[in-house]
Parts: C-alpha cells; structure tokens; sequence
C-alpha cells in the first residue's frame, strides 16, 4: 500500500491529533493522581518501602538466616516441620478431648506402657541426638 | 584493626554501617573490629526539626533507638567521649574507660551555643532542638498578627534552613488566613540573603513573591527581649513581635575542651578527611572545618569517602578516593513545593524550580533517611 502525496497532509493532522489527545490524557492521569495523593501518602509510602529495604537487607546480611533457609529448603526439613504442624494440631485435638491426669505413680506407669507414648519417646530421643549433633557442628563451625 | 568512630549521628552511623558491610570477612575473622561510641542511645533525625516547628511532623517521628541503626557487628557504647590522646591512639570515655585505636573516625557534630548573643536564648524562638521546635509552634499558633523577624547568625547547620523557614511563614499564616495580619522580616549577615550567590539569586525574588521583607547586612549583636528590638553589629536594629533565630554554633564541646580546633571545628585535609598531623585520624560532617555545609548530607558523602579509604587501606594498603565536596540538600519553599541545591568544590548549585514533585522526593526522604544511615542508599 502507498500513501500518495495528496494523502500525506491530511494523514498527519490526523495522527498529530491522536497522538496529542493521548498526550493529554496521560497527562490527565498524571494530574489526577497528583491531585489524589497527599503528603501523608507519599509519607507513608516511603516510610513503608524504607522499612521493607531495611528488613530484605537486614535479612539477607544475617548469615544465620541464610542457613536456615538454606536448611529449610530441604525436602526432608520441610516434611518434618509439614510433621510438626499437624502433630500439634491433632495433639491439641486429643488434649482437648482427653481427661486431665489423675496423677501418681501408677499414672506415669500407665501411660508409659502405651505404645504411641513410646513411639513419642522415641521420636523425642531421636531428634535430642541429631539436635546435638548440629548444635556441636555449628559452635566448631563458629556459627 | 581497631577502628573506633566517636559520635552517633549521621556520619558516624552511616560510617559504621557502610564499613561492617565493606569489611564483613575480616569482622567475622576477627581481624577488625568496629566501636562506635555515642553520647546517646537515640538517633535524631534532625531536619524534621523545621517539620516540627511548622506543626508538620510530630517529635516522636524523629527518633530511633541508635542501636536499632547500626549492624550487629559494630560494638556500640552509649559512654561519651571525654579525652582525646592522640599521641598514644586512645580515646577516653565519661565512665573511665580506654579505648586504643588503629584509626579514629571523629563524627562529633556541632552544638548551638545561642548563649553567645546576649539576649537570644531568652527573646528568640529557635527550631534547632525539640523544645525549641515545639515551642516554636506554639508560639505560631498562638500569634495573633504584628512583626515576626528572623535573625540568622553563621555557621549554622543546615545553611538553607532560614530561606526555607521564612517561606513556610509565608505559608503557615497565609493557610491561616492571616498574611495581611503579619509583617515578614528577614535578617542576614552578609550582603545578599544567603551566603551562596546562587542560592541568594534564587531565594530574592521567592521573597519579593511572598511579600517578606530583608534586610542583609545584618550581624546580630544583642536581644532586648523587653522591648522587643533586636540590635546588630553595624548599628541598625529592628522592632519585632516575634522573633525566630538561627542561632550561632560551635563544635562539639569535647572537641573544645581537648582543643582540637578553633571554635570546636577540627582542621581538616578538605580532600582527604584526615585531621591535620594525624593520618590514622579522620574528621566528618560537622565537625570539620573544611568549606561545605553543615548538613548530614556533606557528612553522608564524606563517609562514604572514609568509608572507600579505610576499606581500601586494609585491603590493598592504599587510599582510592578524595571528597570532592558533594552536597545534596532539598530546599522546602513552602507549604507544597521544593527544589534542591546540589554543589561540591568545583561546580557551584544551579537551583531548579520548585515543584510538588520535588516537595514528595524531599516527604520520601524524611522516611527513607533511616535507610541511609542504616548504610543502604
């Protein structure tokens, strides 16, 4: 397609118009946003982003933090606090429904031939070890 | 490497910061170690005075708990600093203790010392402290019309704060409904309305706009709060109803008192920020008495000079950088505009015209100014 040159001027006016109407809407838009914001606003928009780069560069510095993330985007970590979360859910159900200790020694030995309080013991034991193990492997790391 | 940085405003701070995040490595090894040793456990952020004093930000704004600034990894000691050894590279604290130093950073500020023109403390309103600033609004809500005079004593901090307080006058009684109740003067001392020609060039006609009345020339000499006429150095006076004052300052008073500098204004390299005699020794913000303004921000570019230098020094055993002069300072020119004065050694400010959007940078600073000390921006 060709534009003859007794198109051209009246093509250009047109597109001159168009593009000045939008010009002057987007300068429309500038203004009324000017106009609706308030120093307040602006304050409290800056002081929220100032806060936010604080926190992301205070986090992101903090050496410790990076480990635990590091840790914490490991599939088995992740499953065990998964675990944690819905144990202590249903630990409070259970608790909730259950009737309070009568007390005594006869008590304790009772509740110590369970096997799901074995099972916890268990658990217990296994996770004091492991507990122990990176608690000494990060004081000789010096972390 | 022992650094000790004496003074918790805003050169201090940002110094400390920005250094724990350059030598972080050598922190954590143990082979530097940061102190940073303030006369207070608050951090003021002090340009919100002028806010204040116009009823635009409340005091509580201005504060954050000093040890909230700074990184972990800066040893911070709220125990002033009382002697300076020099020669022995040590530095005495008000509880008696000793701190040795492989390089000392003095941030120590300056002071208003308005006890020096008689008469001032107890006829003027001044915004240089919060008292000051709260009283100051008070005492404009409570005017009822009659001559408010402003008298403007140098050096001061922050050299626009008198061009930018006339201005929100103007504002403030015009808000009111009141301007025509109230005569606007301004006093200067030196022969233009402010001391950088291109600022003076700027803010004449903004006066002659606003209807305020100046008078340069003018060093101010005494207050005679009885009958409400300040007098200056050449001879003149002026009747007022209300006065506002810069007043003068000085150094910090331990500087004074450990003679460090004339006036408490330390004599600095103006390229290298070391003092004078003493290459482990470097001197910011205030303190100094090299010829840039007494603004946080000249403090601010000059610790980041330090900052390069020290970092460098320990990596490599050689300086890479001179302050070149660099200030950056908004100028508030009423209620909703602002423009802003950027200069060093060479180039001298080209002010633009103020604009609501430079008025919202200069909102957003006031909140992002914790970022900045923090050693962020």
């Amino acid at each position: 397609m060709s534009v003859t040159a007794s198109e051209t001027p009246q093509a250009s006016p047109a597109l001159n118009e168009a593009a000045a109407r939008e010009m002057v809407e987007i300068i429309n838009l500038l203004a009324s946003a000017r106009d609706a914001m308030s120093d307040g606003m602006v304050s409290r928009l800056a002081r929220a982003v100032s806060e936010g780069v604080a926190l992301l560069d205070r986090l992101t510095s903090n050496h410790g933090f990076m480990r635990l993330l590091q840790v914490l985007d490991q599939p088995e970590s992740q499953r065990l606090l998964i675990g944690l979360a819905e144990a202590l859910r249903a630990a409070s159900r259970d608790i909730a429904a259950t009737a309070p200790c009568q007390g005594g020694l006869w008590e304790t030995m009772h509740g110590l031939r369970q096997p799901a309080t074995q099972e916890g013991i268990r658990i217990l034991a296994y996770l004091g070890r492991h507990l122990s193990d990176s608690l000494r492997e990060q004081h000789r790391r010096g972390g | 490497m022992r650094i000790v940085i004496v003074g918790g405003g805003t050169g201090g701070t940002i110094l400390g910061n920005q250094l724990a995040r350059r030598l972080a490595a050598e922190v954590r090894a143990g082979k530097v170690r940061l102190t940073l040793l303030s006369d207070s456990d608050r951090h003021m952020y002090q340009p919100g005075l002028l806010y204040v004093a116009f009823g635009k930000m409340t005091p509580d704004e201005l504060y954050r708990e000093e040890a909230s600034l700074l990184d972990p990894s800066v040893d911070f000691h709220v125990d002033a600093v009382t002697e300076f050894h020099l020669d022995r590279n040590q530095v005495r604290t008000r509880s008696g203790k000793t701190h040795e130093y492989d390089i000392l950073v003095i941030a120590t500020g300056s002071r208003i010392v308005p006890q020096e023109v008689p008469g001032l403390s107890d006829g003027a309103e001044m915004f240089y402290t919060e008292e000051g600033a709260v009283r100051m609004y008070k005492r404009l809500l409570e005017f009822r019309g009659g001559t408010v005079a402003m008298v403007v004593s140098l050096p001061h901090k922050c050299p626009v704060a008198p061009v930018e307080a006339m201005l929100l006058l103007h504002d403030f009684f015009k808000s009111r409904g009141m301007r025509d109740k109230v005569k606007l003067r301004y006093h200067y001392p030196v022969n233009q309305v402010h001391a950088t020609a291109n600022v003076a060039r700027w803010a004449k006609p903004e006066f002659d706009k606003a209807g305020i009345e100046y008078e340069t020339l003018f060093n101010i000499k005494e207050v005679d709060p009885v009958n409400r006429i300040v007098h200056s150095e050449e001879g003149t006076e002026s009747k007022y109803d209300l006065l506002i004052a810069i007043p003068p300052h000085s150094g910090a008073e331990t500087v004074d008192d450990n003679s460090l500098g004339q006036g408490g204004w330390i004599p600095t390299d103006r390229f290298k920020l070391t003092m004078n005699g003493h290459d482990n020794v470097y001197v910011i913000g205030d303190a100094t008495d090299i010829p840039v303004s007494k603004t946080g921000s000249a403090a601010h570019f000059e610790a980041e000079v330090v900052v390069e230098n020290i970092t460098s020094m320990i990596k490599t055993g050689t300086p890479v950088r001179e302050y070149d002069g660099k200030v950056y300072c908004f100028i508030q020119a009423g209620y909703d505009r602002a423009t802003y004065n950027a200069f060093d050694f060479v180039n001298l400010p080209d002010l633009k015209p103020p604009s609501k959007a430079i008025h919202w940078f200069k909102l957003a600073y006031n909140q992002m100014y914790w970022s900045t000390v923090r050693g962020l921006l």
